[in-house]
């Protein structure tokens, strides 16, 4: 698959060519920055100081290189398909071998940023459980009422919520039963075979 | 097993065969034990033909003082002595407190459940379902190609309301922690009750 890049995405990496490779790998280390952390308009300014040309040219440039990078990593495009649709840039030799390699050695990062975009649930980040043994309750005395009290710790969006919980052995027990078999599950056949064949 | 003073005349009044007959005395025990034990007991039936001649006011004292003697012995895990001799204090003959000691050794585990039954707790989980799902891609990324779970603990709160569930999704290799921690909860349970 090919990435198919706009006219005006063209232009705005039209501008690689002018500087020299040192910079291109500057413009990709703080493209896979501005991913991580979000854009600093400051550093198209100071760039466009150095280089002698306007900040908006820098930022379409970072833009640019940040859209190939984003969307090539996004569709998991294979090295060749990548060279193939920067070919269409006419860019030197070098300047092909240094954007893929861009692409390459950034992919797993970017896709991991990617996928936190995606619609989610809180997660699991954790367990601590207690055995308690009730003795005693203003209504009934000399009681042996074992409970497991459990704190669960959930990870939402980056806040991380705990939610204390209780159970009893029987409900524990039912519990454990219950996830073993969900557990199972991804190795039968049926899981087994459709892990194979999508691809 | 202290009462008040509220209780124990109560009490006298029912030991009164003056007051109860056998009969009237039996259908007031029952009574008793049903109004505490069976849920939808709303409306106590003191309205028993046996009872008509009894005054309300001393029928519905005399009620509220058994059901108070029960649920005391019930608490403290009272044993048939020790309500034999709280009864013969308050002037019951021998026929009665039989009576009501073999009334109460029926009901004695259903009020041990009503009464442990009653406090605060924690949410309390009663069940467990889960999903396992296989992710292809989402509209930010393609081809992500990996199973989640999603587990779902159906929790319920102290007076055996609902409370929304507990839902998290989690890898497999979250859910075998998940699942590990339990066993070792579910391990030092039978070690504790072997002790």
């Amino acid at each position: 698959m090919l990435l198919v890049l706009s006219e005006e995405h063209k232009e705005h990496l039209g501008f690689l060519t002018q500087v020299d490779s040192a910079v291109v790998g500057e413009f990709g280390r703080i493209a896979v920055e501005f991913l991580r952390k979000g854009t600093n308009p400051k550093i198209y300014e100071g760039a466009a100081r150095k280089l002698n040309v306007s900040s908006d040219i820098i930022q379409h440039g970072v833009e640019g290189l940040t859209y190939l990078l984003t969307e090539g990593s996004k569709l998991m495009i294979s090295e060749i398909d990548f060279q193939d649709s920067v070919l269409v840039l006419g860019f030197s030799e070098e300047l092909n071998k240094l954007l893929l390699q861009l692409y390459l050695d950034n992919r797993k990062e970017i896709r991991s940023i990617l996928s936190e975009l995606a619609p989610k649930l809180p997660s699991y980040h954790s367990l601590e459980w207690r055995l308690d043994v009730q003795l005693a309750s203003r209504s009934l005395r000399q009681q042996i009422k074992p409970a497991v009290t459990v704190k669960l710790h959930l990870d939402q969006n980056e806040d991380q919520t705990t939610k204390i919980l209780q159970t009893d052995p029987a409900t524990l027990l039912h519990l454990i039963q219950q996830l073993e078999q969900a557990l199972g599950e991804m190795k039968t056949n049926h899981c087994r075979r459709i892990v194979r064949n999508i691809k | 097993m202290e009462l008040s003073e509220y209780v124990q005349s109560g009490l006298q009044t029912l030991a009164d065969s003056g007051c109860f007959s056998p009969s009237a005395y039996t259908v007031l025990l029952q009574t008793a034990f049903q109004s505490l034990l069976n849920a939808q007991a709303d409306q106590v039936a003191l309205d028993h033909p046996v009872l008509k001649h009894i005054d309300p006011t001393v029928l519905k004292h005399c009620h509220a003082a058994t059901a108070t003697c029960i649920l005391e012995a019930g608490k403290h895990k009272a044993d048939k002595s020790t309500i034999s001799t709280y009864l013969e204090d308050c002037k019951f003959d021998r026929e009665r407190i039989e009576q009501f000691c073999t009334e109460y050794q029926k009901n004695k585990d259903t009020l041990e459940i009503i009464l442990g039954s009653i406090g605060r707790c924690p949410l309390h989980i009663t069940d467990v379902s889960w999903r396992l799902e296989y992710q292809i891609k989402t509209n930010q990324l393609h081809k992500t190609y990996r199973p989640a779970y999603l587990v779902t603990l159906n929790v319920e709160n102290s007076d055996s309301r609902s409370h929304p569930d507990v839902s998290f999704s989690c890898t497999m290799e979250q859910l075998q922690d998940f699942v590990g921690k339990l066993k070792d909860a579910a391990k030092s349970l039978e070690r504790a009750s072997q002790m």
